[in-house]
């Protein structure tokens, strides 16, 4: 059953030209600016608030946000310029919710920005945008200088001592620029190759300054929070993760798109309720909960909730919350492929355990899926996956290529070996014209 | 300086450096690739993985070029976690590996076979094709690349960046493609291209002079100093079987040239590896013909008995040691001390190399020595009666030319690696040159630096000091009555 609880993250978006100033600014669109400017309300309690909300990132580590903010210098001690990255380089297979977001409300980001800004006081704000999405940045272009002809952005906003810029950059196109120090690099215009860490951003971040980067949807949380209060917040949620997000769903379903549902929503509902079930009447094999990077889950545990928490419990992670899922005639082996194909595509080649490790699951899963496996290959597999991650490389995109592939050894191990003694993919074998279909 | 205990000991970090280099400083040695003292750490190879416990927090295993120390912190540089990691860390390492180490120059002082040894990998589990790149990518007329062996350290990218200053090496591509390219395929240029060789860590980048010369395990090293300019780097002279010198490498010398030397030292195999040398010539009925030593020597000796106007000019060349004998000869022969002052060779920059092809100039001024160009002392010469010219090149840094012009009736007695034909020459006498003597050169700054053996001279030859000595007036032989 859907439940009854308050939306706020995709409510504007349903209007019509949710995109312009005057729909916004009808809607409520920055009265949370106005008041905590008119009010001069202390810099430090608009962190707070964020802080005490307990809004999680939701760009897939779900670092609490506030928690981020309080880490950035006391601005008493360190007079160096500080700014916030946005990381809108949304490049995660299966992830699409902030698209959406960019597009129909591009406003309730820059309002976002501009009260990140005022609580951390920043110089200036980037937002980093994939290179694909051609659309959502030109909308989101359109925002900010919709903002700045209304005195919302820029110098002196709103005839207050506080100013304020907001930047756009275009991403070309690699995963890798996604990782917060990767996006950091590229901003700076180098290639986007992470950073090791220490120094963390908050120290060492855009051309050296004191940064914050953050997701787009945990920006746009950002306003509501500040305007309705931290306690509105956990009305909605869990109490680990409390509020609403944005869940893509995808894959093998009647309804794939971007829905709004409060965190701790099972994920049957989800898929039952919003996407409408597996599509063709079929039966569900296997999830990824929260993107291509956590690991796959077996279809009994649908029933798993949709929070940090519950999701880490049943052994994968929690993501963005971009649900991908799959019929029992989808081969896990191939999806696999699929997967480890894309990471090895997109290491960045710096660490020597990412760069060819990515390459050697690819590789094996390649030949597993064509039939040329052998039973040691499965146990390489696993060997090699533990000798990536964790944490052994400057950046997660190790650990992202080996999570999908231990949970594939993990869970369906009986289908890989059915590989290897088919010679073959078995499901090919068994019904041939449904795959692909 | 902080503390911290390694390996049991309690030692002293300079905060300001990488957990890596704390642990170099008090031996206790840690693989790496990535990480060169001379460069920025980018911690990217992930192998030298050490064993860390700092407070209460429960022991992990790190890389020690990106971890600074703290205070009170333990270091476990042996333990068997982080063997296991670097092991780990080498099995991907080796995966597209070539192997071709039986026709690597890099075989024998290659840090991937080393450790490889070392960790014990000694069974390759990947079943996939090894990946093909270029094999062998000539990077201008000094450096060639081969892409299939390169572990990606990036190293040499960052070398260029960081030490001459200019960029002139990148990774291109992604991941498991990526390679190491010149911009736009331009060949590499610049006077410190052959330091990239040095530098890598596997013979992905080798020196075109040294590729298929030696195997590095026949050849016989000695620390000395380079005399192409009055830098004085610290140089390895690299020895094949005792013979020829075959590799000219930088030694670290912290006040020097630290990791580092130009092209034009590390290419001076011509000087150091000079033709044969007749151990003493005088000049008869058919030219300059072969004697002894002893005869020779006699033949200068009773030069500077019989005449009075007497020259002695020594090339910058000469060792303290060796120029204070001659000062001597000088005083005793009435002779002013004479250091041929050659100009600059226009090969200046602001790295290292000085533009001043005298090793040993400032040295023998401080001695006492009258510095004079080329032109002066040809003047010098024209208006002697002897001349006693003397050390390794002078010829070479007087002009064959201006040599070749000077009056028959000059007694002049060369004393160089090399005979060039002019008439003025009365005797020559073959010399050892920098890599056959030892002694001590002062460079630009007043830094002394060793020059040694690296082998034997010729037979027949004798060390300039003996031909000094045996030049002194007060020496008699056999047959002379004073």
């Amino acid at each position: 059953m859907i439940p009854s609880g308050e939306t706020y993250l995709l409510k504007r978006a349903e209007l019509s030209e949710s995109h312009l100033l005057k729909t916004y600014r009808r809607s409520g669109g920055y009265e949370a600016l106005e008041k905590v400017l008119k009010e001069g309300v202390d810099p430090a309690e608009v962190t707070a608030r964020v802080k005490d909300s307990g809004l999680r990132g939701r760009g897939g580590a779900g670092f609490p946000t506030g928690l981020k903010w309080t880490f950035m210098p006391d601005p008493e001690k360190d007079d160096r310029k500080r700014y916030m990255a946005v990381n809108a380089d949304e490049s995660e297979p299966g992830t699409c919710k902030d698209r959406v977001l960019m597009r129909e409300d591009p406003h309730g980001l820059v309002e976002g920005c501009l009260l990140a800004a005022y609580a951390m006081r920043l110089e200036a704000v980037y937002i980093y945008v994939r290179g694909e999405y051609r659309f959502p940045y030109q909308r989101l272009q359109e925002a900010i200088d919709e903002a700045r002809a209304a005195n919302l952005v820029g110098q002196n906003i709103l005839g207050t001592k506080f100013s304020c810029e907001i930047h756009m950059h275009k991403g070309a196109g690699a995963y890798i620029c996604g990782e917060e120090t990767g996006l950091m690099e590229s901003l700076e215009g180098k290639r986007g190759h992470p950073r090791p860490k220490p120094p963390f951003p908050a120290g060492f971040g855009l051309w050296g300054q004191p940064t914050t980067v953050n997701n787009v949807e945990s920006i746009f949380n950002v306003p509501f929070i500040v305007e309705r209060g931290a306690a509105w917040f956990h009305t909605m949620g869990t109490e680990s993760s409390p509020g609403n997000f944005l869940c893509g769903i995808s894959g093998h379903v009647e309804r794939p798109g971007v829905y709004e549902v409060p965190l701790g929503i099972s994920a049957r509902t989800i898929l039952e309720e919003y996407a409408g079930g597996v599509w063709k009447g079929r039966e569900l094999k296997a999830w990824i909960p929260g993107g291509s990077s956590t690991g796959l889950l077996p279809a009994t545990t649908i029933d798993t909730n949709m929070d940090h928490d519950s999701i880490k419990a049943a052994g994968s992670m929690f993501g963005t919350g971009a649900m991908i899922m799959f019929d029992q005639t989808a081969c896990t082996v191939r999806a696999s492929k699929v997967l480890a194909r894309f990471y090895d595509h997109e290491s960045c080649g710096q660490c020597s355990q990412c760069r060819e490790g990515t390459q050697w699951l690819s590789e094996i899963f390649g030949r597993i899926e064509e039939g040329r496996g052998t039973m040691a290959d499965i146990d390489n597999l696993e060997r090699l996956s533990k000798q990536m991650a964790p944490g052994k490389t400057i950046c997660a995109l190790a650990d992202a290529a080996a999570i999908p592939t231990l949970a594939v050894v993990r869970h369906f191990r009986d289908e890989l070996e059915a590989h290897v003694r088919a010679g073959c993919c078995p499901l090919k074998k068994a019904a041939p014209a449904e795959v692909g279909a | 300086m902080t503390k911290i205990i390694l390996n049991g000991r309690e030692v002293e970090a300079d905060p300001k450096k990488p957990l890596i280099a704390a642990c170099f400083k008090h031996a206790s040695h840690v693989p790496h690739y990535c990480y060169h003292p001379g460069l920025t750490p980018v911690g990217s190879c992930r192998i030298c993985q050490v064993s860390v416990q700092e407070g209460d927090r429960p022991a992990r295993v790190v890389v020690a070029c990106r971890t600074p120390v703290s205070e009170g912190m333990v270091v476990d540089t042996e333990s068997e976690a982080a063997h296991a990691t670097r092991r780990e860390c080498l099995e991907f390492l080796l995966k597209d590996h070539p192997l071709d180490c039986p026709i690597c120059d890099k075989a024998g002082e290659c840090t991937l076979q080393d450790y490889t040894y070392q960790e014990g990998q000694d069974t390759g589990v990947s079943a996939e094709p090894r990946q093909n790149f270029e094999k062998r990518k000539s990077l201008g007329d000094k450096i060639v690349l081969d892409q299939e062996r390169c572990i990606l350290c990036s190293r040499c990218v960052r070398f260029f960046e960081e030490v001459p200053g200019k960029a002139q090496l990148t990774v291109s591509g992604l991941g498991s493609r990526s390679k190491i390219e010149t911009f736009g395929d331009r060949p590499l240029e610049g006077n410190y291209q052959g330091n990239i060789t040095d530098i890598c860590p596997v013979g992905a980048l080798t020196f075109k002079q040294f590729r298929f010369q030696a195997r590095v395990w026949n050849l016989f090293k000695k620390s000395s100093t380079c005399g192409e300019c009055s830098r004085g780097c610290a140089v390895s002279v690299e020895v094949l079987r005792k013979g020829e010198v075959k590799r000219i490498r930088p030694r670290y010398d912290a006040e020097v040239n630290q990791w580092w030397i130009c092209d034009v030292g590390r290419m001076a195999l011509e000087g150091a590896n000079p033709g044969e040398r007749a151990p003493a010539l005088l000049r008869g009925y058919a030219g300059l013909e072969p004697v002894e030593v002893e005869d020779g020597l006699e033949a200068v000796r009773a030069a500077h008995r019989a005449h009075e106007r007497h020259a002695l000019v020594v090339s910058p060349w000469i060792t303290v040691e060796e120029g204070r004998a001659l000062l001597d000869l000088a005083q005793s022969i009435g002779a002013t001390p004479t250091l041929l002052s050659p100009p600059s060779n226009g090969l200046e920059d602001d790295l290292l190399h000085t533009g001043d092809p005298g090793p040993n100039r400032r040295g023998l001024v401080e001695l006492g020595f009258e510095a004079r160009s080329p032109e002066e002392v040809l003047e010098l010469l024209a208006g002697a009666e002897t001349a006693v010219l003397f050390g390794e090149r002078i010829a070479e840094l007087i002009g064959h030319e201006g040599l070749a012009g000077l009056p028959s009736d000059l007694r002049a007695f060369l004393f160089d690696v090399e005979v060039p034909e002019a008439a003025c020459l009365r005797g020559t006498f073959g010399l050892a040159n920098w890599v056959e003597r030892s002694g001590t050169w002062v460079n630009v700054d007043g830094h002394a630096g060793r020059i040694r053996p690296a082998r034997p001279m010729p037979a027949g030859l004798r060390l300039p000091l003996d031909i000094v000595a045996a030049l002194s007036p007060t020496v008699t032989t056999g047959g002379d009555a004073r």
